[in-house]
């Protein structure tokens, strides 16, 4: 029988997979590395090393980055350098110590080491500033938005060096939001213009040194960014929806990159949920999407969602669809 | 090209930093002030049915939106006290459970862009506070309730309800990622829009302008 490494190779390279890649588990996530997250714990209120301060009401699903006056770390993107210092990328080894001893207890015949990062360039510019003016700066202040997304690339490719020299990860994960359900933020040509040399350099960086899988998380319509993606170098686009025509994504672009995704988290990830229901979502992707470039995942980022239980229910409906469709 | 159409030009473009300067030169070139909000109204009907059809994105509504505000400045002083330019007060918010704002942001400066006075009352609202705002606002003739996700939707259903119980007659609209003209239907809502784009159009259609 396939590992899960094995299988998933099968499935992104046209290959003979055993079953269907299910979900996240061909990926160990190295979750103790030390990191800048966008995220404060459920019910709490929290700033990062960029400043940004999150909040995790109390009954939500996620945590917000504060806008207000008070808490607004870029105030006027002309004058960015003045506001936005990146954090230190060198952090204590005792720091790392649990994410080295994680890597190491991996066996990477059956798994990838996977890395973790996020927010991403453009995620990082819009909880700097706001999203209205982080859009707005693309037109009106496109030089120092240039000069910015050099400066939080250069970040980037900085902690990039120091994760890649304690876990060496077999695989990255990358967290930016790229579009709506429906929709993109912005247009190809600035996506092309603002973003994709960023992600050149920083995928590229990562597969210069060893990592074999880029893995970006979008999920959001974003079908008219998938030459870009596979010029940036991802491998696996997660997270894509089902408002993007997948089968027809995976017939044009399938022997270059992968999509995960499909089954709607928003749709069965709810108060109520049912197997049943996760069933029939799953079984029409799957038979929408094929054997191959495709991997059946709830959209949502990572091995988890929102309601308890969905999940791993859904990792069963997809062991259940190998064994009746392979 | 008139000067008018010049302005048109720049709001459509968003072209903040030269629209007062253009307007000022309508003005100067004898345009009547309503003449020139109107033509700057019809350039953001011509923004949103582009963002509707995916032929423009977020930033180019943004900065068109931020254009007209540009020009309204300059036709404020002039115009003050004509309340006939007012389409009514509108109230929205994002329901309770819910802290997006994007989407929210967006149809607010769709709307005021064409004509609405809007209100504001930001994200997590609960269904109370629509109605004590249609109480403490005058002219209120629309709420607007935004939702994005699939578990605040039950919260959209009870601020729709919520106003429908205290003001019967009050025209509701709404909208979200999750939303649908169905789901809007059966909650009882008067309209939806699918995007904000589209959101000034059934906006002004529900209120009869």
């Amino acid at each position: 029988m396939l590992t899960a490494r094995q299988n998933l190779v099968e499935t992104i390279k046209g290959g003979k997979p055993e079953r269907f890649v299910k979900q996240f588990e061909f990926m160990e996530f190295i979750m103790e590395a030390p990191v800048e997250l966008a995220m404060a714990p459920p019910g709490t209120t929290a700033k990062n090393g960029w400043g940004i301060t999150f909040s995790w009401p109390e009954g939500q699903l996620g945590a917000f980055p504060v806008h207000d006056q008070e808490h607004l770390v870029l105030k006027e993107i002309t004058d960015w350098k003045k506001y936005v210092t990146a954090p230190s990328v060198i952090y204590p080894e005792d720091r790392w110590a649990a994410a080295v001893e994680h890597a190491k207890a991996v066996d990477r015949t059956e798994k990838f080491v996977a890395a973790f990062f996020a927010p991403g360039v453009f995620e990082l510019t819009h909880h700097l500033m706001t999203m209205e003016e982080a859009l707005m700066a693309l037109y009106e202040e496109p030089e120092a938005m240039h000069e910015l997304i050099d400066y939080i690339t250069d970040y980037e490719l900085a902690y990039a060096k120091e994760l890649i020299a304690h876990i060496h990860p077999d695989a990255l994960f990358h967290h930016d939001d790229w579009g709506s359900q429906i929709s993109t933020f912005i247009a190809p040509s600035m996506f092309e213009e603002f973003l994709l040399p960023a992600y050149k350099k920083i995928y590229g960086f990562y597969k210069d040194n060893g990592v074999e899988l880029i893995v970006h998380h979008s999920d959001s319509y974003a079908a008219t960014l998938v030459p870009y993606m596979i010029e940036m170098g991802i491998d696996i686009w997660q997270g894509a929806m089902n408002t993007n025509n997948l089968p027809e994504l995976i017939q044009k672009y399938g022997q270059d990159i992968t999509f995960m995704g499909g089954i709607h988290s928003g749709v069965v990830d709810r108060p109520g949920w049912t197997k049943e229901e996760i069933y029939q979502e799953t079984k029409k992707v799957c038979e929408q999407c094929g054997k191959l470039a495709f991997i059946p995942n709830l959209t949502q980022g990572m091995h988890m969602s929102s309601f308890p239980g969905v999940y791993e229910t859904t990792d069963e409906v997809i062991d259940q669809l190998s064994r009746e469709m392979f | 090209m008139s000067k008018i159409e010049e302005v048109k030009v720049l709001v459509e473009t968003g072209k903040s930093k030269k629209v007062a300067a253009a307007v000022h030169e309508a003005l100067d070139a004898g345009d009547k002030a309503q003449d020139i909000l109107d033509a700057m109204i019809a350039s953001m009907g011509v923004v949103g049915d582009k963002f509707s059809s995916g032929e423009i994105f977020v930033p180019e509504m943004l900065i068109a939106a931020k254009a007209m505000a540009k020009g309204v400045e300059v036709l404020k002083p002039i115009m003050a006290g004509d309340v006939s330019n007012s389409l009514g007060t509108c109230i929205m918010g994002t329901v309770a459970g819910d802290l997006h704002d994007i989407g929210k942001n967006l149809v607010i400066m769709m709307l005021e862009s064409s004509g609405f006075d809007m209100v504001d009352l930001g994200v997590d609202v609960p269904a109370e506070k629509f109605v004590e705002a249609i109480k403490e606002n005058n002219n209120v003739v629309l709420v607007a309730c935004s939702g994005l996700l699939t578990t605040t939707m039950p919260a959209l259903k009870e601020a729709v309800q919520t106003i429908k119980a205290a003001y019967p007659d009050m025209k509701v609209i709404v909208g979200g990622a999750p939303v649908t003209q169905e789901y809007a239907d059966e909650i009882g809502a008067d309209g939806y829009a699918p995007d904000a784009g589209s959101s000034a159009a059934k906006a002004k259609e529900l209120i009869g302008a």
